[in-house]
Formats: structure tokens, C-alpha cells, sequence
């Protein structure tokens, strides 16, 4: 049988590249690159320091490395990996160490379409900062309690700037952009926003 | 089942050492150093130094051997490289290209 089969004896190193397309037994040291289109399994003596490529892994013994699979990785009970595996299938039974990051390929669609919407979302997060420099307003407000006034009118709001220059100041460094005129304007909204808010509770 | 055996299908690029018998089948390149016994199978091929005791060789070689005890060429094996070994062998159909030092 061990002639069908690879077989990495106890006392053996092997540093370097292995590729293979049948099944691979390690019972000793394979350090380096393990590619194979079939199964690799790594038994209670073995110790595989490696980033390895193949269609099945299961580890009885240490691996530290990134695994790739096609179909499974199976840690049983003896084995103890660090890395990161990346399959369809993975299986750590009871009594398995593990610590690393695992993929199971099947969620990597769902995934790309995660990232764009926090993206979207990290955009209204701008806008949360300018609520943020709302908040600032808040504190301006008693030093210009004119301005509130000035509901969805930005050009009030210009008006306004010169009256209450010293509460405007603090509000342009949060917005981050550089635009001079329009950047005040949306933030003498919120601010205004904020502030109806507040007076209308105030009226309650 | 202890023995360690490189199957037909897989290459190694890299370095194997180790303390016991190695049966290669497959390929390996690079450097092979062995306490024990190499032997390269028919299908085998080897494009590495090699430094262990004993040497059978029915596949391919190429490289410098060196070995502690004894280096057989079998016959239909193919061997390119310097051997140097207290008892070498090389049977009738071997084919070899390289030096012999049996000091």
C-alpha cells in the first residue's frame, strides 16, 4: 500500500516545493509549499510549516501555515493548527487547537456587496460629522442665538456669519472641506435644525 | 509503512533529509541528505546532490552523489554526475556519465 502512496517518514525533512496529484501522509517535517490535487493528511508525529494547496486536509498533528482547500479541512482531535484555512468544508472536532482566520468561500459573494454599502454608509457617516459639528453649534448657540433663526436659508446664514463670526469659526474645522461658502451653509442647517428642534421642545 | 516514499506524481523542489530509507518514485530537485538508503524507482527522478549511505538507483539521476557505503546503478537507469562511494556498481544496460572515485 505505502507504495501507492507518498509517505513522509518520521526522521525526514523536507524543505522546499511539493506538488503532487495523489494523497500525501506525513509522519515527519515538510517545511515550505505543499500543492496537491488530492488529500493531505498530516498524522500525530507530523509537522507541516508550510502554505498548502489541495482538494483535502486532515490534520492530526501541527500544521502553521495558511491552508487552501477545494473541498474540506478536517482538524481532528490530536491536531493543532495556526493560519488560516480557506474551504468549503472545515471540520475542527473537540479537542482541536486552532487559532486563525477561516473562510468558507460560499459567503465571499454576499461579501464584495458588503463592503460597498458600508462604504455608502461611511459617506453618511459624513454626514453624522456634520452633525458632530451640530453639536459644536449647539454650543454656539448661546453665544449666537440669532442664527437659529435662520431656517433654510443659507444666504441668511451668510448674513449671519458676520454677526456671529467667532461661533462660525469652530464649526469650518470639522467639516474637513475645503469649500469656503457652502460648507458654513449645511452647517448652519443642521445647526439651525438642531436648534428648531430643541426650541420646539422647548415649546413643549 | 515506516519507510518514506515520494510517489510517481509528486515533485519536491527543495531539500530532504532524514534518517531513514527514502524510495523516490517521483521527482525531486534540489539536495537529499540520508543517514540510510536512497533508492530511485524506475519512474523516479532525481536532479539533486545526494548524501546518504546507501544508493540504489534504477530511475534517473542527475547530480553528485556521495555516499558512505555503496552506490548501485542499476540496469536501464540513467545517471549524469560524479559518484564518489567506497563500492560502486554498475550493472549491465546502466547508463552513466560522470566520475568514479572509490577512494
Amino acid at each position: 500500500m505505502a507504495d501507492t502512496q507518498t509517505v513522509v517518514g518520521e526522521t525526514i525533512l523536507v524543505s522546499g516545493n511539493l506538488n503532487g496529484d495523489e494523497d500525501l501522509l506525513v509522519l515527519g517535517k515538510v517545511e515550505g509549499s505543499i500543492t496537491l490535487t488530492k488529500t493531505l493528511h498530516v498524522q500525530e508525529s507530523g509537522i507541516v510549516k508550510a502554505n498548502v494547496q489541495v482538494k483535502n486536509a486532515v490534520i492530526s498533528g501541527i500544521v502553521v501555515g495558511n491552508i487552501t482547500a477545494s473541498d474540506s479541512v478536517e482538524i481532528t482531535e490530536q491536531g493543532r493548527m495556526v493560519g488560516d484555512i480557506k474551504a468549503p468544508r472545515i471540520i475542527i472536532v473537540e479537542g482541536a487547537s486552532f487559532r486563525g482566520h477561516i473562510d468558507m468561500g460560499d459567503l465571499e459573494a454576499q461579501r464584495p456587496s458588503g463592503p460597498l454599502p458600508p462604504r455608502t454608509e461611511t459617506r453618511p457617516l459624513g454626514a453624522p460629522r456634520t452633525s458632530r459639528p451640530a453639536i459644536g453649534a449647539g454650543f454656539a448657540r448661546p453665544k449666537a442665538a440669532e442664527p437659529a433663526k435662520d431656517v433654510k436659508a443659507p444666504v441668511v446664514a451668510a448674513a449671519a456669519k458676520t454677526p456671529v463670526p467667532a461661533a462660525k469659526a469652530p464649526v469650518p474645522p470639522p467639516p474637513k472641506v475645503a469649500a469656503k461658502a457652502p460648507a458654513p451653509p449645511p452647517k448652519p442647517a443642521a445647526t439651525v435644525v438642531a436648534g428648531g428642534k430643541k426650541k420646539v421642545v422647548v415649546k413643549k | 509503512m515506516a519507510n518514506t516514499v515520494i510517489g510517481s506524481s509528486i515533485v519536491i523542489d527543495g531539500e530532504i533529509t532524514g534518517d531513514e530509507d527514502l524510495v523516490i518514485q517521483g521527482t525531486v530537485k534540489g539536495k537529499i541528505g540520508l543517514k540510510q538508503s536512497l533508492y530511485v524507482e524506475g519512474t523516479g527522478t532525481v536532479e539533486a546532490d545526494i548524501q546518504t549511505q546507501n544508493v540504489e538507483i534504477a530511475g534517473q539521476v542527475t547530480g553528485n552523489i556521495t555516499a558512505t557505503d555503496k552506490v548501485e546503478l542499476k540496469a536501464n537507469c540513467r545517471m549524469v554526475g560524479d559518484i564518489k562511494a567506497p563500492r560502486i556498481l554498475i550493472a549491465d544496460g546502466a547508463s552513466f556519465k560522470g566520475n568514479v572515485d572509490m577512494d
